[in-house]
């Protein structure tokens, strides 16, 4: 049955039968792309970005890829809420955390990693990755280290559910910024521009610094990736610290309040 | 023209590889033949210290003498060497989180066995 189902899907697809397929040329979207994205003779469509992914992402279609951060937020919002009773109070449970081989080790490749993800969030313009990537990569440290030290120890030591939501609105709330700082700039100027503009358009001449040293830093693509990255790597961390706590203290969420309807 | 000292490295690389591959396959096969966990653990480390950590710097020795690379070649020798750093610390302590809490759970047999100082110090 599926069998047959899947065989005559296979042959309508086969035969355009579930509409027009797409057309040969297909591929000049990406080779528009591949030319305007660095290209330093045409500054009126140019994103300033060598990297024509984060390019699309935070500057071609940048009030997308805000909204898929909004969605982000909200998600992380409906897991505190679920978690309401407990994500405020300390873990009643006093872990030792594993050996001091293994905490020793890790307090080392914490280091690491949170450079690679500083690095990629920072490079984002420049070599694959951004943003979220950073921050998912920034994400794995906490977890380690929360499953190596131990929950109330990083608590003790200032880790806690405010200030991870605090970064996170201070992370969204520089993003929007970010986005109206060139028009509120050229309003100031007496001119005119693009919310979420990064480089001059042929309408507005104001664009974001292309480069700093003589380094492509990629305009408003920097700011939007470090925030992200912020935004990204506080999110998870407030997931983690909630979703890993002991026994004792999730139980409490689990028990309910009273028993039947 | 690559000089005296490019052969070197790269010539000291190959050997470091040999070192690893020797390793490998020393690991693989006493992970087979070993008769209980804590030896197999041993075989793992054997194949993730001798077997990646060693041969990675060998391939560090060999980037740094590879000067058709042009300048990439330093990239290339640094990175190996940062990931040989990591390994080595992450092998290591691994392997101790493995047979501390194998050996706290009682989770494997410890037989056959000479001594056993862990479980004396803990009464056992």
């Amino acid at each position: 049955m599926i069998l047959i189902l899947v065989l005559s899907l296979t042959y309508l697809t086969y035969l355009g039968g579930l509409g027009e397929l797409p057309p040969n040329d297909v591929r000049l979207i990406a080779k528009n792309y591949l030319n305007l994205t660095y290209n330093p003779y045409v500054k009126s469509l140019w994103a300033s970005s060598p990297e024509a992914v984060t390019a699309i992402v935070w500057d071609y279609r940048g009030l997308d890829t805000l909204f898929e951060t909004v969605v982000f937020y909200g998600a992380v919002l409906a897991a505190i809420t679920l978690f309401r009773k407990v994500a405020k109070e300390k873990d009643m449970l006093q872990s030792k955390g594993m050996s001091v081989v293994v905490k020793r080790a890790t307090a080392i490749v914490t280091v690491a990693m949170l450079t690679v993800a500083f690095s990629t969030a920072l490079h984002g313009h420049l070599t694959p990755g951004g943003g979220f990537q950073a921050g998912a990569i920034g994400a794995v440290a906490p977890l380690v280290m929360i499953v190596v030290f131990g929950k109330r120890y990083l608590e003790d030591r200032g880790l806690s559910y405010g200030r991870l939501l605090s970064l996170r609105n201070l992370a969204l709330t520089g993003i929007g910024v970010t986005s109206i700082a060139l028009f509120t700039y050229a309003l100031i100027q007496g001119g005119f521009s693009f919310i979420f503009q990064n480089q001059g358009k042929s309408l507005s001449p104001y664009s974001f610094p292309s480069y700093t040293l003589d380094v492509p830093s990629g305009g408003i693509l920097l700011f939007f990736n470090v925030f992200e990255f912020l935004a990204v790597l506080a999110g998870f961390t407030l997931v983690f610290l909630i979703l890993l706590g002991s026994d004792e203290l999730l139980s409490k969420e689990f028990e309910g309040g009273e028993n039947g309807y | 023209m690559a000089t005296l000292l490019d052969w070197a490295l790269v010539i000291i690389g190959q050997a470091l590889i040999t070192i690893g591959v020797f390793c490998d396959l020393a690991a693989a096969i006493s992970m087979l033949r070993f008769p209980n966990f804590y030896t197999r653990l041993h075989a793992l480390t054997v194949g993730s210290v001798g077997g990646a950590f060693v041969p990675i710097v060998g391939v560090a020795f060999i980037a740094a003498g590879s000067e058709f690379l042009g300048v990439y070649r330093w990239f290339l020798a640094g990175s190996s060497l940062v990931i040989a750093v990591v390994e080595l610390l992450l092998a290591g302590s691994g392997s101790h989180a493995i047979a501390r809490a194998t050996h706290r759970a009682k989770a494997a047999p410890t037989q056959p066995i000479i001594v056993d100082k862990l479980e004396e110090e803990r009464g056992g």
